[in-house]
């Protein structure tokens, strides 16, 4: 990273550059940042990897949506039962563009899961689970139960009759499993029947707990991403990881020409 | 035997390393550019949906995306079909083939925590490296069944028709006459009020409604001689009576629970049924 001044360089130009780089070098000597995302964009994948290994950023984005139309709705939404209705309604019909955001949120949700499930059939497709990418996959499993999760809750805020009858019939769903089920749909529901105390726990778990575990679970997972390296096609001709061939045979005749014999001659076997 | 197995695969992983090494390409600015397309393409369907959602519908008037809300939440009214999110219309459904009491924790959480469970297993369970999908014969069968049944469970969530209270109420007139209570005015008043309530959207009544989450059919729940009084109580709160699946009525307030009470008590079932 150090900048060293070029010598044909005129002095004013290796001044401005030092000049330049100086945040940068300043960033780098006391974090290691600089290096870090050196390393990250210019790391090497697979030459095979093309559009169907987009799928995981493209979750990643869904979800960046959710956080940034979720932390807009959150100025302006109430989580009351009084006032919850109400200011959906603001949101949607008052607030300049309140529409586009609560718009983009609700459908976002489904685009989120979707790309979800497709991420996971592409990774079950080529059999990325597998060694030694296994924690990764649980940590994709836990992923799509909390974003899962956040639907579930997320339904109950516009506090209209879906969300309260679907919430209704859902809490008493987790009512019937066995051991801890009473306990945790009596914890959801908060009270004798589904009302404020309901709403502020849901809300809290929607915008709180489940965004910041999922956001965690994402950290993690794209460390192991960048660790382990993505994996090829495994119809890939150029798969990476591949059985190698016993030494491939030369591949144009020039090679040939340059190669000493001695080695060349080897090609029967 | 498993060491060679575990040594076949380190050495598989170390071949992927160098050969990406050898062979790769840099992830910027090939690979991201990709990435960027697909996010691009991503924001602008989230886009596109909430423009149409938006422009399509009026506040509670559905457009192809459906409302932008329904009416506001009472406890009071269940007129009112209770419907998750599509993504869980599998669930939904799942919980319509199991009936009560004995099989409804199958559908409810048995189901579902095997399917999880064995999710999350995935990894340990396949253990060989051939990742070759027509050279995985239980994996390829395992992923097409996954998909059909999601797919029809999900389907039939979504096509599964409830009757609405206000078509519901119009049998009324039948179900007094059907269960001799017709001269009753209390009973005939519950009814109204079973009918209106969402009661039906799991129970069953003289073949009318939809039998969910397991709920019993009440056609002649009636004939045990427990009295209003009794199904007043239970009503207003199921779980004191054991069933944590019912939501409680309690705001329905005393008197409709009261008629109720009496609809229920005086459905002693019809002969002919
Ligand atoms: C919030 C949700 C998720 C995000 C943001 C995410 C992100 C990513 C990204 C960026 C990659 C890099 C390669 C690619 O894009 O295909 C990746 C790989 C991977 N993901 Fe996810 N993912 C998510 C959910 C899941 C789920 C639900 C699963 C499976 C149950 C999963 C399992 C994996 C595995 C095993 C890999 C390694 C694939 C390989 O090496 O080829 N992820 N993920």
């Amino acid at each position: 990273m150090a900048v060293t001044p070029a010598r044909r360089k005129s002095p004013r130009r290796a001044q401005i550059e030092a000049a330049a780089l100086y945040p940068l070098d300043w960033l780098e000597e006391r974090s290691g940042l600089v290096g870090a995302i050196k390393y990250f964009l210019f790391r090497r994948v697979p030459r095979d990897t093309s559009w169907a290994q987009t799928l995981g950023s493209a979750s990643l984005t869904a979800f960046l949506v959710q956080a940034i139309t979720g932390v807009i709705l959150a100025f302006y939404y109430k989580p009351d039962p009084d006032k919850a209705y109400e200011s959906i309604q603001i949101i949607t019909n008052d607030l300049t563009l309140g529409w586009l955001v609560r718009g983009m949120h609700r459908w976002g949700a489904s685009v989120f899961i979707i790309l979800m499930f497709l991420h996971m059939a592409r990774v079950f497709l080529y059999g990325a689970y597998k060694y030694p990418r296994e924690l990764n996959w649980i940590v994709g499993v836990l992923l799509l139960t909390l974003g899962m999760a956040e639907g579930f809750t997320g339904y109950l805020l516009p506090w209209d009759q879906t969300a309260y009858w679907a919430t209704v019939v859902g809490i008493n769903i987790n009512g019937t499993a066995p051991f801890l089920g009473p306990f945790i749909a009596q914890f959801l529901q908060g009270g004798a029947a589904i009302g404020s105390d309901t709403l502020s726990k849901f809300y809290s778990i929607h915008m709180l707990v489940l965004p910041g575990a999922i956001a965690g679970l994402i950290g993690l997972h794209l460390y192991l991403v960048i660790r382990l390296g993505v994996t090829s096609p495994p119809w890939s001709p150029t798969e990476a990881g591949r059985e190698r061939a016993p030494e491939p045979p030369s591949t144009n005749g020039r090679e040939g020409l340059i190669r000493p014999s001695g080695r060349g001659g080897s090609n029967g076997e | 035997m498993a060491s060679r197995r575990i040594e076949e695969r380190r050495a598989q992983h170390t071949r992927y390393k160098e050969d990406v090494e050898r062979t790769g390409k840099p992830f910027f600015p090939h690979a991201m550019f990709h990435d960027t397309v697909m996010s691009l393409v991503v924001v602008s369907v989230i886009v596109g949906l909430a423009v149409v959602w938006y422009l399509d519908a009026d506040g509670t008037e559905a457009g192809v995306l459906g409302p932008h809300y329904t009416e506001e939440a009472d406890p009071g009214t269940t007129n009112f079909i209770p419907r998750p999110d599509w993504y869980f219309y599998f669930l939904f459904y799942l919980l319509r083939i199991f009936k009560w009491p004995e099989s409804v924790v199958l559908g409810t959480v048995g189901i579902p925590t095997i399917g999880l469970v064995l999710l999350l297993a995935l990894p340990f369970l396949d253990l060989r490296r051939e990742r070759r999908l027509f050279r995985r014969p239980v994996a390829l069968v395992a992923l097409l069944l996954v998909v059909l049944s999601m797919g029809v469970l999900t389907y039939k969530g979504a096509t599964a028709r409830e009757s609405l209270g206000s078509e519901l109420i119009e049998a009324v007139p039948q179900w007094s006459e059907r269960q001799g209570f017709a001269g009753k005015m209390e009973a005939v008043e519950g009814a109204e009020i079973f009918a209106q309530a969402g009661c039906a959207q799991c129970h069953l009544y003289l073949g009318t409604g939809s039998q969910n989450l397991g709920a019993p059919e009440l056609t002649d729940i009636g004939s045990g001689e427990r009295g209003a009084e009794y199904f007043a109580r239970y009503v207003q709160n199921p779980a004191q009576f054991g069933n944590n699946v019912m939501p409680p009525y309690a705001a329905l307030g005393e008197e409709n629970l009261q008629k109720l009470g009496v609809f229920l008590d005086a459905s002693k079932g019809t002969e002919e049924r």
